[in-house]
């Protein structure tokens, strides 16, 4: 079942969109996922596993196409687009992401479509928009990072700016998109009508500048200036993440913890709560464990106490940290009530007994008894919200099933497609 | 109002920060009466966390607190005493959904849990949105955004591979967990309507996160590989990464973000840099040859782009069709013809300020676009409306809890 089992989606969209109809996959619709003949560019997209005969196999599809059926057809000849309009006349909702113009190219932009199914929600997702002055730029994620104003603030020390090392920009614009769908579905209940959705990965990856992006317009720059050079130093950061002083990556036994040394009335206790526990074990000077991270900010202005002091006390707790694995301070921290976190690793995360216990990870099994292990249930609810049916479809995996079903089509006449390379 | 998809749709918002009200924004965006609840004298993050007017600290200053919570109606309750939960009952009474961002079990030492609030709205849908998720070892696990950026597997992977992770900017989960929330929240309002029931929606932002990162998971499962940090290099791509540029008018540092998706684009690329010598040098010539001498291709690159500006390189390379993009700043975002083309940034009114700006719904929608038409609440702001109005308190009640001091 699922919260939404009584909805069929035709999903045209690549790489850029692929999680869109797999979030509504996983909420129990029907989602068709069409490719072409030739297979979708998202199988393009690595990582890979190089276990096949003509190259690997992209894990990035088997992750974002996991829970569709997937079909062929060929959209760019006359033959595929009428087939498609076919399947158009059934559908709830469509998500696509091809270069802007390629659909009303091909006759199957919004308009006619609308005029054959008024009821369709027809959802396009672009880098910067299906119009404007961008909307034809040429672009990958990095582009998208750079353009959307969330790349700028984030520099390490005297190097550019980073990004995420796989790709994300675009899997937040297709989460958009399935929000997006829902709520014009919520208009359609009131109007029985479709509308079209558009979403720009530019304007979707702004959010991850926490408002950063609003800097120039209310007159704050403090956005810029943490890129204007190396990190600050001798800093009183009474924030609980340390986001001006970012210095809070330590070397474990086996890793790297995630720690802000906090200071000040409402976060300074977890440094004290820290300290003590360096004392106990006598790994810090007495005269470091009695400073009172929580009076802290004063303490630095009047000079009570100095940066030196800071300094020092950073040293003992790097040296002190350096004995424990992740796990052993995980632990420790929620007995302490220390404010850190292990800085986890995606081995970390597939053994995490917390994930196990939530019954984080999905098993899927493919038509050819092939396993693979995913994210599952993106929520925990009190009611059958998902729905989890199958692994990434093969190449035209459900082509006779869904042909048949939706287009009625008979044997004989998909033997001909087949001939004419309209599926495959 | 009245023909926004959501117009029926009541909410009460007791989240705070960025990853709960973010949703009630895009509820409110499109008709959704949302009542955002908190506190005046414990103040929430969002309001101490910039970009502030003027740049200037304060509590009504702002601009992310504004811009994650525009077209909300605002109550201060202090939700430590009972007779302010009181309020929040009444509230669930006339809602359809309650969002909140506690750290699991304050709600249920309130007497706010799921269970205590369907006895008294049977089909209300409850989400709580929280770092790990309400259940599991580590679901009292409090932090902040860098908290959940770590054990997401985000901060590991934002670096260079020579150095320690240097991780994202701010609170990446905050950026991902909302977005899976609305999908669900929406999906289990569709399914109420259809079969008249409510539910409780218990979302972990790292799971939300760890959904980012599904093939990297897979990666991981079905061969042992863990992810490792890249800096801004692509296995698939090069040269790929930002680069220099020549100092900006404005005295900020400059940088431009480029991308060769293949071997035509590179030819391109090196003409352009140094003429057809570099084009034709074997050095480069397919991928695999430009990813075997990456530091030296950088460094080519690197130094013609430093003779630049960001600007200059941006047009010159679009015009050949290679992919690059001036890093933005906000006052570029602000500039940009694409984003100006789109009406992405929303000029309201504001009764401190005079104006604000904040970011237009991430959503377009053809026929019911959004109404972003009024400023997020000042503390308090409508605190008569939702008593008077929403819940029919009288004159003498409302006094009553002025006087007991529940109402900031």
């Amino acid at each position: 079942m699922g919260f939404l089992s009584p909805y069929r989606v035709l999903d045209l969209t690549n790489e850029r969109g692929l999680l869109a109809g797999k979030l509504f996959a996983d909420l129990g619709a029907d989602v068709i996922q069409i490719e072409p003949v030739g297979g979708s560019r998202a199988r393009c997209v690595g990582p890979f596993v190089e276990d096949g005969p003509g190259g690997g196999r992209s894990l990035y599809w088997e992750a974002y196409a996991c829970n569709k059926r997937g079909i062929t057809c060929n959209l760019d000849c006359k033959e595929g687009q009428d087939l498609f309009r076919q399947l158009c006349l059934s559908a709830d909702f469509l998500f696509e992401s091809e270069v802007p113009g390629t659909m009303e190219h091909r006759g199957l932009s919004y308009k006619t479509l609308h005029e054959i199914n008024p009821r369709l929600i027809y959802t396009t997702i672009t880098p910067f928009g299906s119009h404007g002055p961008k909307a034809l730029y040429a672009e990958s994620e990095i582009i998208v990072w750079a353009a959307g104003t969330a790349l700028y603030g984030n520099r390490d020390g005297d190097r550019p700016p980073l990004r995420v090392s796989v790709p994300q920009a675009y899997l937040h614009a297709a989460a958009d998109a399935a929000g997006g769908a829902l709520i014009a579905h919520f208009a359609r209940l009131r109007t029985d009508q479709g509308q079209h959705v558009e979403i720009s990965a530019q304007e979707s990856v702004g959010q991850a500048t926490l408002s950063g992006i609003l800097g120039a317009a209310v007159g704050d720059l403090s956005y810029e200036r943490l890129a204007q050079g190396p990190r600050p130093t001798n800093v009183i950061d009474q924030s609980g993440s340390g986001s001006i002083l970012r210095r809070s990556k330590w070397i474990v036994k086996d890793g790297y913890l995630e720690m802000h040394l906090t200071m000040g009335p409402s976060v300074g206790k977890f440094t004290n709560n820290l300290l003590a526990w360096l004392r106990e074990e006598g790994a810090i000077d007495e005269a470091l464990a009695d400073i009172d991270w929580i009076r802290l900010p004063q303490l630095l202005q009047s000079k009570d106490v100095s940066f030196d002091q800071v300094e020092r006390t950073y040293a003992a707790v790097a040296v002190f940290l350096r004995r424990y694995t992740k796990t052993e301070l995980m632990t420790i921290a929620m007995k302490r009530k220390l404010l850190l976190a292990p800085i986890a690793t995606t081995a970390d995360l597939g053994e995490s007994p917390h994930l196990a216990e939530r019954a984080f990870w999905l098993d899927v099994e493919d038509s050819t008894g092939r396993k693979q292990r995913l994210p599952g249930p993106f929520a925990h609810t009190t009611s059958d919200a998902f729905a989890f049916r199958r692994a990434a479809p093969r190449l035209g995996e459900h082509n006779h099933a869904v042909y048949a079903e939706l287009a009625g089509i008979s044997e004989e006449v998909f033997r001909e497609l087949k001939r004419q390379g309209v599926i495959s | 109002m009245s023909d926004l998809p959501l117009s029926d749709l009541k909410v009460v918002d007791l989240s705070w920060v960025v990853a709960g009200p973010v949703i009630g924004r895009a509820l409110a965006d499109y008709g959704a009466r949302v009542v955002r609840v908190e506190s005046g004298t414990r103040v929430e993050t969002a309001r101490v966390v910039g970009p502030f007017h003027g740049g200037k600290t304060g509590v009504e200053n702002s601009a992310l607190y504004g811009n994650v919570n525009a077209g909300k109606l605002g109550l201060a309750l202090d939700l430590s005493v009972e007779s302010a939960r009181e309020v929040v009952r009444d509230l669930v009474r006339w809602a359809d959904v309650l969002i909140e961002a506690f750290t699991p079990g304050v709600m249920t030492r309130w007497g706010l849990d799921y269970e205590a609030l369907r006895q008294i709205k049977p089909d209300l849908i409850m989400l709580s949105t929280s770092l790990m998720g309400g259940t599991g070892p580590y679901s009292s696990f409090a932090g902040y955004g860098n908290v959940g950026a770590a054990m997401a597997g985000f901060q590991n992977i934002i670096g260079w591979p020579d150095r320690p992770p240097h991780g994202p900017f701010g609170p990446y989960t905050d950026y991902v967990g909302p977005r899976f929330s609305l999908v669900i929240l929406l999906a289990a309002l569709d399914h109420r309507r259809r079969a008249g029931q409510g539910c409780m929606i218990d979302l972990s932002q790292a799971e939300a996160g760890i959904h980012f990162l599904a093939p990297q998971m897979a990666d991981y499962f079905t061969q042992g590989r863990v992810t490792e940090r890249l800096g801004n290099r692509d296995p698939h791509m090069a040269p790929h990464g930002i680069y220099p540029c020549r100092d900006r008018e404005d005295g900020l540092v400059s940088w431009i973000a480029l991308a060769v998706r293949d071997d035509a684009e590179w030819r391109r690329l090196a003409a352009i840099i140094d003429g057809e010598e570099l084009a034709r040098d074997p050095r480069f010539a397919t991928l695999a040859d430009r990813l075997h001498d990456v530091e030296q291709l950088d460094d080519i690159v690197g130094a013609w782009t430093q003779t630049l500006t960001s600007q200059e390189i941006e047009v010159m390379l679009q015009a050949a069709g290679i992919p690059a993009h001036t890093v933005a700043t906000s006052g570029d975002a602000l500039v940009d013809p694409q984003l100006a083309f789109l009406g992405h940034f929303i000029e309201l009114d504001h009764p401190l300020h005079g104006k604000t700006v904040v970011e237009r719904s991430r959503y377009q929608l053809s026929d019911t676009p959004a109404e972003t038409t009024r400023v997020a609440p000042t503390i308090g702001r409508d605190n008569a409306y939702v008593l008077r109005e929403i819940l029919g308190y009288d004159d003498e009640h409302i006094a009553a809890l002025e006087t007991s001091g529940v109402l900031k």
